[in-house]
């Protein structure tokens, strides 16, 4: 699915640079859940942007589904992006001033589907979240969590190679953080391959893979031998989340 | 992505911030909306002025003597028997009529009013277009039997006469006296033109009155408005033979003033149509710095919209046709109110409203074109934002 070979990025910023990531070679096959940790500042958020294709290594190869993606011009980045990549920021990144169904489209807007497969597409995506309730809210008018479950359907909408999440729990509280987690996890169960950057290792520790950087350097990369259900630690606390 | 979806996206966005985007585009309204009603008022302005020049009577010119500086009226320049020459040589005149002025002291049954007499005969009617109210106006027969007539106007009856026919009754003037035979209507002319009272005596009646043998001017028709440029010329040459005075006479014809008039109100329409342009360009401009305004405040949304896959040119797209959707709606409500303004001004002044289909054409495809020249530099900043910088602004 996924295949970085010796990849690095350095940032120049005026006369000095930093190199961010210092060649990194890993696999992922599809259907892993792989968490990539780190300290802040260690090139995690670097890695990711260029798994996503926001951005462009300095040096190294990416073959994403088995596209080796250098050669390829920006507009060929966009329609990767919009078919096999689903994005889940810690900010949400959801659009302010459009509803919950409206920002699921999206995704499916830019893929070229039409109106009403696209309506039919995200009601459907929205109420396996959960959501059903609340298509035409606003994002201000959602919690954090329910933010963030919209932002997963919109990662879904385009049913992707995989989901790349920054920091997708940063944002909340920790239940709420569980919650998401029990999500992917049940995304990962009916098949997406998720890639999940934190720095938290209890969120890690849901996930069946751990890789650990540190200065832009791979210093270990882990199975996970009992990942965490997220699942059951929402049940065994006394309340219950409102997450199927 | 289609353009229809595009619109969508652009007309959501322009909902979602309602004033703002009013504001914005508030100079494209207030151009469009001066465009429009600017050459509406000129256009009915043209209509309605070569609607009173009509009034004068159609087809219609006139020949003067061309009195050089210094040189005194001569009496003979001018001659009964040049008109009969003329219409006799000259086919394409076909009424042509002496006019003599003379200004005098009228005095009826009921009042006196000094007018203003024109020395005529039978032609003058026709080429001047005068109805008559009751009676009629003079006759070719009249001069012929030395008849004391006299024509007034519904005005000039009014003052000598109160209200009533006053056919066969008797006018004084000059210590002589003239017998009523017909009263001319007044047409209601808006530009003031025949707000003067005039009455009209046979000319050899007025020659005989006042001693004089002279004819300050002819004034004639031709048989269609193309023939009025070779009438009005063969006349002079005429007159130049028979007179043996090359460049004594001066002619001019109705045709000439209306295309003097269709040019001061051609370039009033110009000069005002220019300020109304400028003003738009500084709508345009309006548009296009709070374009940039925009992009700068949706940076994150143009990252996020990358990060979803939207293509540079999507984005560029988007703001493009944001830009025009604004432009055009600016340009819609210019259109509403600058036609309410023409036509509110039209009633006020009494003239046809015109505002012509192409005006409303032109003025919609002139607010898109703002719209698209304004608002491709603000996309084109949107369409080249790096993706990563843009997720990361807030
Ligand atoms: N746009 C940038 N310009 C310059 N340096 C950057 C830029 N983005 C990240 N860096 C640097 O690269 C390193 C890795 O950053 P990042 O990948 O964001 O780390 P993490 O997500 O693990 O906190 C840091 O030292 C950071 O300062
Ligand atoms: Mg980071």
């Amino acid at each position: 699915m996924i295949k970085i070979n010796n990849l690095s990025k350095t940032y120049s910023t005026g006369s000095f640079t930093v190199p961010a990531l210092r060649g990194i070679s890993l696999e992922i096959a599809r259907g892993e859940f792989v968490a990539i940790t780190g300290a802040s500042g260690s090139g995690k958020s670097t890695l990711m942007n260029l798994l996503g294709l926001l951005d462009r290594p300095s040096a190294g190869s990416y073959i994403l589904d088995g596209i080796d993606v250098s050669g390829l011009n920006d507009d060929e980045y966009a329609r990767l992006r919009n078919r096999k990549i689903g994005f889940v920021f810690q900010a949400f990144n959801l659009l302010p001033r459009l509803t919950a169904l409206k920002n699921v489209e999206l995704p499916m807007l830019y893929a070229g589907v039409g109106l009403t497969e696209r309506r039919t597409r995200a009601m459907e995506e929205l109420t396996r979240l959960g959501l059903k309730e609340r298509i035409h809210h606003f994002p201000s008018e959602l919690s954090g969590g329910q933010n963030q479950r919209v932002a997963i359907a919109r990662a879904l909408a385009n049913d992707p190679a995989i989901v790349l999440a920054d920091e997708p729990t940063g944002a909340l509280d920790s239940q709420t953080g569980v919650e998401i987690m029990s999500i992917f996890q049940e995304l990962n169960r009916n098949g997406t391959t998720i890639v999940l950057v934190t720095h938290e290792l209890d969120i890690a520790c849901h996930s069946q893979r751990i890789i650990r950087l540190e200065d832009g350097l791979l210093i270990s990369d882990e199975k996970v031998t009992a990942p965490l259900d997220a699942g059951k630690e929402m049940r065994s606390p006394a309340e219950q989340g409102d997450v199927q | 992505m289609n353009i229809g979806e595009l619109v969508l996206v652009a007309i959501e966005s322009i909902k979602s911030n309602r004033l703002r985007s009013f504001l914005t585009t508030l100079g494209i309204v207030i151009g469009i909306a001066a465009v429009i009603a600017v050459v509406g008022i000129g256009q009915g302005g043209r209509a309605m002025l070569m609607q009173e020049m009509e009034k004068f009577g159609t087809n219609l010119f006139g020949i003067w003597v061309n009195y050089q500086e210094g040189e005194t009226m001569r009496p003979g320049d001018l001659q009964m028997t040049d008109i009969t020459i003329i219409k006799e040589k000259v086919p394409q005149v076909k009424y042509l009529a002496p006019a003599t002025y003379e200004k005098m002291q009228l005095r009826g049954e009921k009042g006196q009013k000094s007018v203003q007499i024109i020395g005529t005969n039978a032609d003058y009617a026709q080429i001047r277009n005068l109805k008559t109210r009751w009676g009629r106006f003079i006759r070719s027969d009249d001069a012929a039997a030395g008849r004391r007539v006299i024509v007034l106007d519904e005005k000039t009856a009014q003052n000598l006469f109160g209200s009533g026919n006053p056919v066969g009754k008797r006018v004084m003037l000059m210590n002589n006296s003239a017998v009523v035979v017909g009263v001319i209507k007044n047409d209601s002319s808006t530009l003031g033109f025949s707000s003067q009272q005039i009455a009209y005596l046979p000319w050899s009646f007025l020659t005989r009155l006042t001693d004089r043998d002279i004819i300050h001017e002819f004034q004639g028709s031709a048989v269609s408005k193309e023939e009025v440029e070779p009438a009005m010329n063969l006349s002079k040459k005429i007159l130049e033979r028979r007179h043996n005075s090359p460049d004594h006479y001066f002619a001019y014809s109705m045709e000439q003033e209306m295309e003097a008039a269709n040019k001061v109100t051609g370039i009033m329409t110009l000069i005002i149509g220019c300020i109304a342009g400028i003003s738009l360009l500084v709508g345009g401009i309006g548009v296009m710095n709070i374009m940039l305004v925009s992009v700068t405040e949706r940076t994150r949304e143009i990252g996020i919209r990358m990060a979803l896959g939207a293509r540079r040119r999507d984005i560029l797209v988007q703001f493009i046709i944001e830009s025009i959707v604004l432009c055009l709606l600016g340009g819609l409500i210019g259109i509403i109110l600058g036609y309410g303004g023409a036509m509110l001004i039209a009633r006020l002044a009494k003239w046809p409203p015109l505002v012509s289909w192409w005006t409303i054409v032109v003025a919609f495809i002139f607010s898109m074109a703002v719209g698209l020249f304004f608002g491709i530099y603000p996309a084109n900043q949107a369409s080249k934002l790096d993706p990563i910088e843009a997720l990361r602004r807030d």
